[in-house]
């Protein structure tokens, strides 16, 4: 075959494959495992670059991972960093261990819950820890998974 | 004189190890980093060195040799993996670019191979030069691979459950293709792509808890298994390595 013949092709299979995932990402999601029987509205949820088609899904079932955050809140409260610390770990572990199972749910909002997962756990890591922003960190955390939760 | 290929034919058991073999090599890395408490850049940085070390050996070796070959396959799976995640978590990137972009880098890489080697046939890495291709290549399969799984769960909510069929039956139409006549280079490659997100969907069926409709086997189980079926086919290849009857020759 002609090399140019050949590039041609290659550089044909590349744009077809980008088509195909723009024009998959752009249409409307089909039957995805959910846990919710019924849309909710997607005010607050944000527009991630890769969110287009319209997930009206919420991820479920946060309890678990909420407890683990109402322990080590209940950690720092008493002012023991290193303990919360240790705890926290946990929280890290299940959210991690179930992300295949809950970001197809509702990605934009696994995102944001891993993002307030995230800050905690920087906080809780800094080289000295503030116990201000440790507070903070952790209680805006249960307040995003408790806001995830609302979405029924 | 005969010439080995420096790479394994590509058979059912070539197929189940690729597989497997990424899927171990993601929950590896994925327990480094985050239950080992290594963190994303040292985890990083030391499956560079280990990539790096085994590409050295692999490269250096006077002919295929298996377990040499599988470990760099774990290797750049893990490193090609990390590469989107970098991109797509630590610099923000979207991962329909990271699409576009690793795919287009795959076409220009074949392009030059072909351009300078003639064939991008892989029964014949009998050379350095065919066989940097041919990494470069894989690597770009798994950032791909990894791209285009990743954005199907976030922009189209696609489940492992779903995944494991959809990204299942795109490797068979694949196949279909091959068996009534389209190009062996071309199904190779798209398959070697597809089965990226096809192990990842199959490994998450198997570990992620009944609660998410997985089969909750855990990721300490299901590497178990996987790790033991991969030891036990590449340790039967490498028992029969010198099996001069049937070997994978170039004249």
């Amino acid at each position: 075959m002609r090399p140019g013949l050949l590039f041609c092709r290659c550089v044909a299979v590349a744009l077809v494959i980008g088509l195909l995932t723009l024009t998959a990402g752009c249409s409307k999601p089909s039957n995805t495992e959910t846990n919710s029987a019924s849309p909710t509205t997607v005010a607050g949820q944000p527009r991630t670059s890769t969110n287009i088609s319209a997930q009206e899904k919420t991820l479920g079932d946060l309890s678990a991972f909420r407890a683990i955050a109402a322990d080590v809140a209940a950690i720092i409260d008493k002012g023991d960093l290193a303990a919360a610390k240790t705890r926290i770990k946990d929280l890290e572990i299940a959210w991690d261990s179930a992300e295949a199972g809950l970001k197809p749910r509702a990605s934009g909002d696994w995102h944001v819950v891993d993002k307030a997962i995230d800050h905690a756990l920087d906080a809780l890591r800094a080289n000295t820890p503030n116990v201000g922003a440790c507070r903070q960190a952790v209680a805006e955390l249960l307040k995003t998974i408790d806001s995830m939760s609302e979405k029924k | 004189m005969q010439v080995l290929n420096r790479v394994p034919q590509v058979t059912l058991a070539f197929w189940i190890i690729k597989i497997m073999s990424t899927t171990v090599g993601e929950t590896g890395a994925d327990f480094l980093a985050v239950n080992a408490g290594w963190g994303q850049n040292i985890t990083r940085s030391v499956m560079g060195a280990f990539l790096a070390i085994a590409l050295l050996i692999q490269l250096r070796a006077r002919r295929y040799i298996p377990w040499s070959y599988w470990l760099t396959v774990v290797l750049v799976s893990i490193v090609g993996t990390q590469i989107t995640d970098a991109l797509t978590d630590g610099l923000g990137v979207s991962l329909y670019l990271s699409t576009i972009v690793f795919a287009t880098g795959l076409a220009i890489i074949f392009a030059l191979w072909y351009y300078m080697e003639k064939t991008l046939s892989i029964r014949t890495i009998i050379t350095r030069r065919r066989e940097l291709f041919y990494w470069a290549a894989v690597l770009c399969t798994f950032a791909l691979g990894t791209a285009a799984g990743d954005l199907s769960t976030e922009a189209l909510g696609l489940g492992f459950k779903l995944g494991t069929i959809v990204f299942g039956a795109m490797i068979a139409l694949t196949l279909l293709a091959w068996r009534i006549g389209a190009s062996a280079v071309l199904t190779f490659w798209i398959a070697y792509i597809l089965t990226r997100p096809f192990g990842a969907s199959l490994g998450d069926l198997l570990t992620q808890s009944n609660v998410y409709g997985g089969l909750g086997l855990g990721a300490m189980w299901t590497s178990a298994i996987f790790l033991t079926v991969i030891v036990i086919l590449v340790t039967f290849a490498q028992l029969n390595i010198n099996d001069q009857t049937n070997p994978e020759t170039v004249t």
